[in-house]
């Protein structure tokens, strides 16, 4: 079984580096539970017809899950890391059971305080971008 | 030498990047661009100034602005302090017509942005509102297109006679150099970038794929 190389301190840190490619489960039978958990009952979340009279290409994922994926991108990459802000840009709808792709990259190391800047990008099978942001992290030393 | 002609930074309402960043990611990753042009949206930053970063990095760091008018977005460059008071920069529904020649008046170019997309994108309005008058240059790839828009926009430009620029429209740091314009002549000021679009000595070069 491979081992996953985890960061754990801000020194293991680097401008530039690549966090680990994740591709987030968006079939409509997840997206639906959520909405369901969340107490979002609209047809854009639950049915892809529905939503397509709606104008929607299909039924979307909805953005704090979308949200939700990226805070799992980077504690699979800094189990250890606490998220202080996640900041995102809503640019095109994520459309569930369409395959697609979260990227996230260090963009700013502050070892005086202890934060990194990862920029975050969900994008389609296209690679157009659906969803951009940024997310700031605190690390141990 | 290759700018990307279309920026945002943190001074944009939507823009999460720093402009150091840009600059650190730009020489980490030995991108293929010599400099950036700012465009921040719905204004002029007459404040900051970066000239110690562009020493810094050897990079050519510009600003411009991006308007929105009924046809959409338009990149505005070699903005004056006349010019900001010419027209509200900060409007939602300038009229196009009047940006670009008020632009040329102040010795300026506008530059219809993503002319592709829809709702802000020029071409999405040149069938309900007519050809405007006045436009030379329109941005025919832009680093966040979808679907075909940046086709649209060729095919378009191909069309009207319209030359192309080609820019990132990066809003974070990883996103800058994805698409740019290539000058044959050296661009050190915003004079020479004016002079240089004027001149029609540019090509749009994408870096997308």
């Amino acid at each position: 079984m491979a081992t996953r190389i985890t960061i754990s301190k801000i020194e293991d840190v680097e401008f530039g580096a690549n966090l680990p490619a994740f591709e987030p489960d968006t079939s409509l039978a997840i997206v639906k539970t959520f909405a369901t958990l969340i107490g979002w009952d609209g047809a854009r979340f639950r049915d892809h017809e529905a939503a397509r009279k709606e104008g929607l290409a299909g039924a979307m994922v909805p953005g704090v899950l979308s949200q939700g994926y990226l805070v799992a991108m980077i504690h699979q990459w800094a189990p250890v890391a606490e998220i202080k802000t996640i900041d995102t840009v809503f640019r095109a709808p994520v459309i569930a059971d369409e395959p697609h792709f979260i990227t996230g990259v260090v963009t700013d190391i502050n070892e005086d305080e202890g934060l990194v800047e990862i920029d975050l990008t969900v994008a389609n099978e296209k690679g157009e971008t659906r969803v951009f942001g940024t997310a700031s992290v605190s690390l141990p030393a | 030498m290759i700018l990307d002609l279309h920026t945002h930074s943190v001074k944009s309402d939507d823009g999460r990047a720093k402009v150091e960043n840009y600059c650190q990611w730009i020489r980490s990753k030995n991108l293929p661009i010599d400099g950036l042009v700012l465009t921040e949206h719905r204004q002029y930053d007459m404040d900051s100034d970066y000239s110690k970063l562009a020493s810094k990095f050897d990079l050519i760091i510009l600003k411009a602005s991006e308007v929105e008018t009924e046809y959409g977005h338009v990149l505005v460059y070699g903005v004056s302090p006349d010019l900001t008071r010419a027209f509200d920069f900060a409007s939602i529904n300038l009229p196009l017509e009047m940006v670009v020649e008020t632009s040329s008046q102040h010795g300026a170019v506008a530059v219809p942005c993503h002319p592709g997309r829809k709702r802000v994108g020029m071409f999405a309005h040149t069938e309900e509102l007519g050809v405007p008058k006045g436009v030379r240059i329109v941005e025919i790839y832009n680093g966040g297109s979808r679907d075909n828009e940046d086709q649209i926009a060729i095919t378009n430009a191909k069309e009207f006679g319209y030359l192309g620029i080609g820019g990132s429209d990066s809003h974070i740091v990883s996103h800058v150099g994805r698409c740019g314009t290539k000058f044959a002549n050296k661009i050190s000021d915003m004079n020479d970038l004016v002079e240089a679009l004027r001149s029609e000595e540019f090509e749009a070069v994408s870096f997308k794929n």
